[in-house]
Parts: structure tokens; sequence; C-alpha cells
């Protein structure tokens, strides 16, 4: 009775636990990093090469499963000796295992090669929608050359637009990825690689560097925002406007300013009709963004008060030095900073 | 009939493990004792890079985790890979189970080049704690396993982390080199009579072809990492933008190596594998002709594949089409091998040892590893793939699930011929079962992980990306399988100390190792057998006649009897000249004058080698036993090595093509080279050889005056076309074309510098030779030895006459 009892206690425990199990485990493909999740036609080509691959390596499979575990535990009687059998090869057991691969590989070879060359086109599509991707260490820098734009780490377009990149690098090799949006491509100093896809619904994608590219690697991360075409037009707009601050009303932001004129940012960082740095991110409509510092915050005024107090603490490396300020000038600087929208 | 072998060798008194005492490891040149000594090296480095793995998942297991620095985590996956791959599974497949093996499989007394077998391991140790000990020196390098350019330059990777890396596998690389070359010319040539190339056992296939893999694969890294070194060293700028160069250069070099090296770490495995799952089937290979032949065409397809390492680099569709297509294809004579091995199971009588176990995981998890692996072969779905842990899943499953397993199914296999003692099979079983399910727990969801998107190297990830539950579940499955590995220690201690002796054939084996003691006497053989058929041993015990066994024949040596036979004596040139080897990396990164101490050191261990048999140099003896093989194994290693040597000058000559025309400023070869002065050299060196074929006959009329005259002219010429180059380099450093200065000046002057390297050596050799003459060293009789000194030097002439036309005649013919 009792054991009963709590066998059933352990039986819907363990149901429990793996049904829960199963839930975790699946929820990895419901990320926002997630190649399952199709939102461009680049990601949606890469992904029925990929079902359909995955299919056929599942029935290859179970070719070498179910003749294994037939001949391990079914076809032997597992006592008395057998005798020395002395088929050393048949020649249509061989010729099959030859042939029928090589067919089910050119089935795949045909679109696999279609895609390639479709997803590389040798010129930009028409009317496509052209963003130079500039990797640093250890963040992303998107120009808008149709728009004299130029915007840090949050990159967006416009849905329904095909978008043409232009892949460069200020440094070292850095990779370009954001799966929902399709394959990735490098990154590489004194070569410019492309990448072309329509992106299909507005949202907000993530993306991150997938080549080793030193210390803060795993610290290079991107958003893109897929808007609408009338959100997208507005965006360019406010971007391209001189950055609104409310330094006339707010005190604070106003000192901010002062001290961001009088700090070293100036020769690092642009904003627009303040200081013409390039060697950081251009911070002009910084306040508009929803993070921080290659995407690795999200833009608080702590977190903003936090990278600017030390940069090495929230990423290892940084090219950004501490610069040695005071709470005060820091407030001040932050509630600058979060005004420029 | 078959030769009669008894089935019980009665144990040798006297075996190979307990001959001299622990010094004598030191000097010893038994290919059995450096297989040892190359097993334990491994495993230890496998416990360091388990260790570096460990904390890697501990630092994985959550998000934001502190456990590791960033710092730490990037030094720690790199000498992860890098051990794994180059201090682990490379040695154990050939410095290793090859040892231990292959001499015996072929029914050899010892390896061709017994001292070189010791120098490989030697370097190979030294080389292995040179790139070790730089966590003396601010820590261990940090640009990943294939090192990609331009990251590793100096400007981006101060310090020296990377030049111990890079140096470290300069060192390795020699060890390999020669170790495979040795191999290479044991298989070829001293194979027992009446085993022809079909009658091998089939893992001495898959040693001959990874050999020659390494042999063809090793050129292209060392000249990757020479120009890596001379980046940072002598701000040369191969791999940075700055004069026009690319850093993909660095990827071609390294991937071009890099896809063999896959094989070369898989087929010992595969050739493992094909001899424990007949023996446990109690089934002939399924198949072994196929087998062979498969064999054969992996190695050679592998090396037109490494394009699928580089589809996200933007080659373009075309290249990218014609990589995915001749990977694809790889795909078949790896299927044909899964397949056999499945044929090979059928209606087997099994015997389910802890060996057998290993071998089927390995085939299922291997077959798992290759089918992901036709995955990244479509470059539509790579670019989805590489860089993410899907990767990192794929080649666990190859090298780990594959190349580990099978080693462990080979270790359990051959470990009572090693030792002379028995595993516990109940430890074994401990062993296997937390092993593989850990091992499973552990790469299996990084499946499903790569596909949630996670890159591979990062050393964190943030919240909310959903990859939580599997990082905690694959670190878990770290530590099972960890514990695993901890078994296979308490197992190996346990037969070492409690073991029942083995008896020499445990198994019924089928193949001539079991015909021999366990522990094998130092000579291995009494009497060197002669082969039928495949599966030698097999044949002697039972004849053509299935299932009945041939009535025992008393050993005709039974104990006591022991024949005299002729082993190669212990030498201490190897581990001196591996010494010497290392001071000179050691020099490199801290003292440059060490280098030249070391260089001393190891051109006295090379004369020391070359003359410390009086017999050197003469032509195979009776006394020797080297009687019974076709060939002369030096001439064949001298020809490999040729070969080796010519894919390194390919290398280097297919850089200076590639960066020929992409200079940003001049001068360039067409302006500033001349060719009359040129020519004048071209012409010296050509009557140099002339020269040495004179030389050579006075050696082998017995004429030493004559020789050694014609010798001094030869290096005389030599010296000559140095000095030519010496003034051509020095007039063109004074027009402003320096190393630095562009990329016509760094690609000329390393490609002419180092075949102009290599006249030096070729000098030095030829004038060693000619003072050891004075003494009486070089008798008639070791006219060989000249011989091989000439072979070196037409090889020189002929590799300057590729480059006078390449670059000085090639440039006035087309250009002008
Ligand atoms: C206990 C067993 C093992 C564990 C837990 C383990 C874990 C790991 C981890 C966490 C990484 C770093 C991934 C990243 O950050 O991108 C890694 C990389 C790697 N592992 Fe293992 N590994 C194990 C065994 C092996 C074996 C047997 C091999 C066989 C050769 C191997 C070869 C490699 C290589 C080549 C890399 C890549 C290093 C690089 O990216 O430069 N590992 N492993
Ligand atoms: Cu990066
Ligand atoms: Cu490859």
């Amino acid at each position: 009775m009792k054991l009963k009892a709590s066998l059933g206690c352990l039986r819907s425990a363990i149901l429990a636990g793996l049904s829960a199990a199963c839930l975790a485990g699946c929820e990895v493909f419901n990320g926002p990093l997630s190649t399952f999740i199709i939102r461009s036609d680049f990601a949606r080509d890469s992904y029925r090469l990929f079902r359909y691959t995955f299919i056929w390596d599942c029935i290859i499979l179970l070719t070498v499963l179910v003749p294994m575990v037939l001949a391990l535990f079914w076809l032997t009687p597992r006592t008395g000796p057998q005798e020395q059998e002395h088929v050393e090869g048949t020649s249509w057991l061989e010729a099959a295992w030859t042939i029928t691969p090589a067919l089910i590989l050119i089935s795949m070879a045909i679109p696999t090669i279609r895609l390639t060359f479709q997803n590389q086109p040798p010129t930009p599509p028409p009317g496509a929608l052209r963003v130079r991707v500039i990797g640093h260490q250890w963040w992303w820098e998107f120009q808008y050359p149709e728009y004299h734009l130029t915007t840090p780490d949050e990159l967006h377009i416009p849905a329904g637009r095909t978008v043409y990149f232009d892949l460069e690098s200020a440094d070292v090799i850095h990779g370009f990825w954001a799966p929902q949006l399709g394959g990735k491509r490098d990154a590489i100093p004194g070569h410019v690689n492309h990448i072309v896809l329509t992106p299909e619904k507005p949202g907000e994608y993530y993306g991150e560097c997938t080549q080793y590219c030193g210390l803060s690697h795993a610290n290079m991360r991107f958003r893109v925002y897929v808007d609408t075409p009338e959100n997208f037009a507005a965006w360019v707009k406010q971007q391209q406007s001189a950055p609104a601050t409310a330094a006339g009303n707010d005190p604070k932001v106003e000192a901010g300013a002062a001290v961001f004129a009088a700090a070293p940012c100036v020769t690092c960082h642009t904003i627009e009709g303040v200081s013409k740095g390039y060697i950081g991110p251009n911070l002009s409509h910084i306040g508009s963004h929803q993070t921080l510092a290659g995407s690795i915050l999200s833009n608080t005024p702590e977190n903003m008060a936090k990278w600017i107090r030390n940069p090495e603490e929230v990423k290892p490396g940084a090219q950004m030095p501490a610069l040695g300020l005071d709470p005060v000038q820091i407030d001040y600087l932050v509630a600058y900073l979060e005004s420029l929208k | 009939m078959a030769v009669a072998v008894p089935k019980e060798v009665v144990k040798a008194r006297e075996n190979y493990l307990t001959e001299g005492g622990l010094l004598s490891w030191l000097v010893t040149v038994d290919h059995k004792r450096i297989g040892v000594m190359y097993g334990l090296t491994s495993l230890a480095f496998m416990g360091l890079a388990g260790f570096e793995a460990l904390a890697m998942r501990i630092q994985l297991a959550q998000p934001n985790n502190h456990f590791l620095s960033a710092d730490l985590y990037n030094q720690f996956f790199t000498m992860h890979g890098t051990t794994m791959i180059f201090l682990v599974i490379m040695p154990l497949g050939l410095g290793f189970f090859g040892n231990i093996a292959m001499p015996l499989q072929i029914g050899a007394r010892d390896v061709a080049f017994p001292r070189l077998n010791a120098l490989s391991y030697w370097i190979f140790l030294f080389g292995a704690l040179f790139m070790y000990s730089s966590f003396l020196f601010g820590g261990l390098p940090d640009a990943g396993w294939f090192g990609y350019a331009n990251l590793t330059e100096r400007f981006f990777t101060p310090g020296s982390r990377e030049d111990f890396w890079a140096i470290g596998l300069l060192i390795l690389g020699i060890s390999s080199i020669l170790g495979a070359l040795n191999f290479f010319v044991t298989i070829v040539n001293m194979r027992a009579p009446g085993m022809t190339f079909m009658r091998m056992p089939i893992f001495v296939w898959n040693i001959l072809v990874a050999s020659v893999l390494v042999l063809v694969a090793f050129p292209p890294l060392t000249v990757g990492l020479v120009f890596l070194v001379m980046d940072r060293f002598l701000g040369t700028h191969f791999y940075s933008t700055v004069a026009g160069a690319t850093p993909i250069l660095w990827q071609h070099l390294f991937w071009l190596f890099g896809h063999p090296e896959v094989y070369i770490l898989a087929l010992p495995a595969f050739g493992i594998i094909s001899e424990v799952i007949p023996c446990f089937s109690r089934k002939p290979l399924f198949g072994y002709a196929a087998m062979a032949y498969a064999t054969a065409l992996i190695g050679f397809i592998s090396y037109g594949v490494w394009g699928h390492h580089m589809f996200a680099t933007g080659m373009g569709p075309i290249a990218d089409a014609a990589f995915a297509l001749s990977t694809m294809a790889i795909a078949i004579p790896t299927g044909i091998k899964v397949y056999s091995w499945v044929a090979t199971l059928w209606r087997g009588n099994f015997v389910w040892t802890t060996s057998f176990l290993y071998a089927l995981a390995f085939v299922v998890q291997f077959t798992l590893g290759g089918l992901t692996g036709v995955m990244h072969a479509q470059p539509p779905i790579d670019l989805q793939q590489t860089g993410s842990y899907f990767i990192v899943a794929h080649f666990h499953y190859v090298l780990g699930g594959g190349s580990l397993f099978a080693f462990l199914a080979g270790l359990y296999y051959w470990w009572p011929k090693m030792t002379g003692r028995m595993m516990n099979e109940k430890l074994g079983r401990i062993n296997f079962w937390l092993t593989c399910i850990g091992f499973n727990m552990t790469f299996f969801p990084m499946h499903f992980l790569g596909l949630g998107g996670m890159p591979r190297r990062i050393y964190t990830y943030g919240a909310g990306l959903h990859w939580d539950f599997w990082n905690m579940f694959c670190t878990i499955g770290a530590f099972v399988m960890a514990t695993g590995i901890l078994f296979l220690l308490i197992a190996m201690v346990e037969s070492l100390t409690r073991g029942p002796e083995a008896p020499a054939d445990p198994w019924d084996g089928r193949t001539l190792e079991w015909s021999i003691p366990s522990p094998p006497p130092v000579y291995n053989f009494a009497e060197i057998p002669h082969v039928h058929s495949k599966d030698a041993f097999w044949e002697m015990k039972y004849g053509n006649n299935p299932g009945h066994k041939v009535p025992e024949v008393a050993a005709e040596h039974e104990a006591g009897h022991v024949p005299h036979i002729h082993v190669p004596a212990p030498s201490m040139f190897p581990i001196l000249l591996a010494a010497g080897l290392a001071l000179c990396g050691i020099g490199a990164v801290a003292w440059l004058r060490i280098t030249l101490v070391g260089l001393l050191i190891v051109y006295l261990a090379i004369v020391g080698i070359g003359f410390e048999y009086p017999t050197y140099g003469e032509h195979p003896s009776k006394e020797r036993g080297d009687d019974i093989y076709p060939l002369d194994s030096r001439k064949v290693g001298m020809w490999t090595f040729i070969g080796s040597e010519s894919l390194f000058f390919a290398s280097l000559i297919g850089t200076y093509m590639a960066y020929k025309g992409r200079d940003l400023i001049g001068p360039t070869a067409k302006e500033i080279l001349e060719i009359p002065l040129t020519s004048f050299s071209t012409f010296v060196l050509l009557m140099s050889s002339l020269l040495m074929v004179l030389a050579l006959a006075g050696f082998e009329r017995g004429d030493i005056k004559a020789g050694r005259n014609w010798l001094f002219a030869t290096a005389g010429l030599g010296c000559i076309f140095l000095g030519g180059q010496a003034y051509e380099f020095n007039k063109f450093y004074h027009e402003g074309v320096t190393l630095q200065h562009n990329l016509f000046g760094q690609t000329f002057y390393t490609l002419v510098g180092f075949h102009g390297l290599h006249v030096l050596l070729g000098v030095i050799w030829l004038l060693t030779l000619a003072f050891a003459s004075f003494k009486d060293m070089v008798p008639k009789k070791r006219a060989l030895a000249v011989e091989f000194g000439g072979l070196y030097w037409h090889f020189v002439d002929i590799v300057w006459i590729v480059i006078f036309s390449l670059v000085y005649l090639m440039d006035k013919v087309t250009g002008a």
C-alpha cells in the first residue's frame, strides 16, 4: 500500500521532472538567437536545406543503428561458438552503400549549389538598402551611406526591403551573425564581404560576433530592429536631425554637456555639433538606444554610470579607459548622455 | 602450410619493460618503450586539457558567471584545443598506438630508424613543455587553437604568449614529420616476408595513410608558422593589411594543414576499430579491400576540402560550391567504412569486452559526428552553424566520441600485450558507461545550444537567451565523464599492481602481435614470421579450415633458448638533440644567444648520430637482419624527406606567387632583380652538382683523397653562390627594399633566404663529411653517407632552378 503510493509518487515525480526537462530543453529553440525562428528569406533558405539534410541524416543513422542493434541483440545466439564466416565482402552490398549515399548527396548538392550562388549575387540587387558594417574590438558600427548616418551596436532596417551589407573590420576578424535573419559572414580587415537578405517581420533581433576576436569576443553583441517602413523613415529622420538635448531646461544636463566637452571623451566620440572623435562609437543619439557597450547592458542611467566609471569592469580589455571622473561628474554626464535622443 | 607458431609462447624471461634501470628509458630506442612514453605523456596532457575543460564548463554552467576571468577562459580554451589536438590525440594515434602495435603487426623487430623514433618522442615532449612553460611568463597562449591572423600579430596580442604557441607548434611539427617519415619507411619496407600491401593488417594501412598525410600536411603549417614568427619578431606583414597582405593567407595555410590533420587524428582510430570489431565479433573484417581503398581515398580527398572551414570568409560562390562538393564526396568512403564495420558485426559471435563496448560506441558517435559534418559541407547551412556550439558538438563527436573512444578501445585491446597484465573488466565497465554517458550528456546538448544561437569561444553569455538549462546539463555531463576517466586510471593502476598475468594471445587475435609473449621480448620476434595471407596469425593458428584448430606445435624457442638477435643499441643523442632544439626555442623568446648554444648542440648531436655506429652507412648486413627487406630503408627515408621538403618550398613559392602584384609600393621584382648576376650564381650552383657527382664517385671507388677534394670544391662553389646572394641582398637593402619594406621584399627574402639557408646547411653537411674523412670515418663501405649528402645537395639545386625560373626569369619574360 505504502510502497504503491510512494511508487506512484515517484512515477509522477519522474514524469513531472521529464516533462519539465522537455519544456526547459525545447526552450532553447525559442530564444532570441534561435536559428529555428525564421525572419528573412536568407534564414529560410538555410533552414529548408537544413531540414532536408536533417531528414536524410536521420534515415542514414537508422541504416547504421538498426542493423547494428539487430546484429548485436537479435541475430546472434549469444551462446555457443559460431562458425567462422568467410564472407569477406559482398559486392552487391558494397555497391549499394557506395551508390546510394552518392545519390543522396547529389540530391543535397543541387539545392546547395543553387542557394550558394543565389545568396551571393555579384552585384547589389536594385533598390537594396546598403549598410556598411564595421567590426571593432569589441563593438559594431553601422553606417548608412544613403542617409549619411552612423550608429553603434543597434541596427535599424525596414521590413520588406532588401538589405545589402558591406562587412569590414577596423582591426581583427569578426563575424556578423543575427541568426533569425540568416547566416553569418566574417568582417575581415582589408576585404569587403557581403550579406544580402530581406527581413520579413518587424521586431527586435539579437546578434553577436562569431569569430574569436580577442579578450572580449563574448561581449561583442548587437541588436537589429526591423521597423515598419513608416517607423524606419521616422527613425532615419530623427537620427539625421541634430541630437535633441534638453540642455536649456535641465541644469544637470547642462553641466553634463560641459563635463563631456572638457573631458577626454571628445577625442574618441562624435556627438553631432559637439565633437568629432572617430575611435569610439558615435554617441549622437545614445539616449534613444536600448542597449550599451556592445549590447551587453540595457541602457539605464545606472548601467551608463557603471560603464563610464570603469569600462574594464564591464567589458574586459575595453579600449575605452577609465577617466577618473568623480561621481558627481559622472552623474551629470549620464544625465546629458541619456538626454541625447 | 603455415609456420608452426606456439599458441602460448612461453614468457620471455627478460621483456622490454624490465630490461635495464629507469635511466635506460632516457636513452632507449626500443619502439615499445617509446610508445609507452608517448602514451604516458599524452595521458598526462589529457589530464591537463581535461582540467581546463572542466574549468570552462563550470564557468559556462550559468549565465554571467565569474568562475574564470575572460582572460583565463581564453587561455584555457586555446590550450585545451591545442593540447587535445597536438599533445593528446595525435601523439596517441601515431606515437603511442603506432609504436606499440604497428611494428609488431608487420612482424618487425623495430621501426626503420629507432634513434629517429626516440628523437621524435623527445622533441614532442620538450616542445609540449616549452609551449606550456609560457604559463610561467605571463600566461598561456590565448588566440585559439587555430590562431587566426591577424589577431595573432604582435599589435593585437602583445607579450610572449603567442610566441610560445607558434614556436612550440614549430617544434612539435618537426617531431610529427620525423615520426611520420619513420613509420612510412617502416611500413613500406619492413613488412614481414610475404606480407603484401593487401595482406597488411588494416590498422597498418591507416597508419601508413596517416603518416603520408602528416608528411604532406605539415609543410604548409610550418610555412604559416614561420610567417607568423617573422611577423611577430621581424616586423614583416605577411598577415596584416598594412602592406597589402591579407590575414586570409593564414587561414588557407592553416586549413590546408588542418583538414588533413583531422584525418591524421581519425585514421589511426579507424584502424583500431577495424581490428577490435573483427576480433570480438570473431569474424574477419568485412570488405578488407574496400576498407583499404577507402582509407587511401579519404587521405587523398582530405587535401582538397580545406575551404569548408572558410565558408564565412567570403571566398565567393564558385569556391564555396567546389569545396562543398569535395567535402560531400569524402562522406562516401567514410560511409563505406561505417557500413563495413556494421557488416562485420552482422551475425558475429560477440565477446563483450570493454574494448568492444568502446568500439561500438565509437561507431555510433562517429557516425553522428559525420552526419553533422555533411551539414557543414553545405554553405547555406554552415553559415548558420559555423562558429557556434553546433560545431563544438560536431568536432567533439568526431574527435572525442570518435578518436578518443577508439583509442580507449585500443588501450583495453593492447594493454595485455603492452604490460603483460589483464585489465579488470568490472572496472572497465564502470569506466566505459560513465565515460560514454557523460560524453553524450556533455556534447549532445551542444547541438541544441548551437542551433539556439550560442557562439563558441565565449567566456560568458547573458541571461534570458534560453541557454541556461542545457549549459548546466552539459557541465554536469562533463563531471560524469571526468569521473569515468578517473576510473580508467583506477583500472590501469589496479591492473599493474594486482592484475592477472596476460597470456600471449588473450583475445584469440588475428594479427602477428599476438604470436609473441606479453609483454614482448626486446627483440619482438625470435624469428621473423613468414606471412601467407591476411589475418596472418589466425591463419597460422587455424589454417584455412574454419573452426578447426590446428594441433598445437611445441615452441622451438622454448624458455632459455633465446636466439642471439641484434637489437639497436641505446643512444643518448636523441634526447640531447631534442634538448638543443628546445634551447633554440627558449632562446627565441628569451635571449638569442641561447639559440646559438641550442644550434651547436643540435649540430653536434646530429654528427653524433651520424657516426655513432661504426657500421652506419654500410649496406644492410645480414647480421642486422636488414637483408630480408627489399629496399634500403635509409634511401627510402631520404627520398621521403626530400618529398616533404619540396612541399615546404611549394608553400613558400605559392605565397610568393599569391602576393605578387599586391604591393602597395615598389620596387618589386620587375624593377629590381638582376638576371646576369643571378644567372652566374645559378651556373655556379649547377656546376657544384657536377662536382658532387665526382666526389661521390671518389668515395665509392675508395679514393678518399679525391673524394674529399671534390667535396671541398663543391662546398666552395656553394659558398660562392651564398656570397652572390649576400651581395644581392645587401644591394637591395641599400636600395630601400628591406624585409619590412613591401610584400615583394618580405616574400622574396623569405623564399630566397630559406633556400640560401638550405644551401648553407648543405655546405655544413659536406664539410662535415670532408673533415670526417680525414679521420678515416668515411671509408669506401660507407660511401652511402656521401650519397645522402649529395642527394640533398642536388635537391637544393633543383629547388633553385624552380625559384630562378619563377622569381627571376618569368617576370622578365612575361613582364617585358
Ligand atoms: C571532458 C571532456 C571534454 C570537455 C568537457 C570539453 C569541453 C570543451 C569546451 C568547453 C570547449 C570550449 C568551447 C568554446 O568556448 O568554444 C572545448 C573546445 C575544444 N575541444 Fe574539448 N572538451 C572535452 C574533450 C575534448 C577532446 C577529447 C578533444 C579531442 C581532440 C577536444 C577538442 C577540443 C577542441 C579542438 C576545442 C576547440 C578549441 C578552440 O576553440 O580553440 N575536447 N572543449
Ligand atoms: Cu568580434
Ligand atoms: Cu575540415
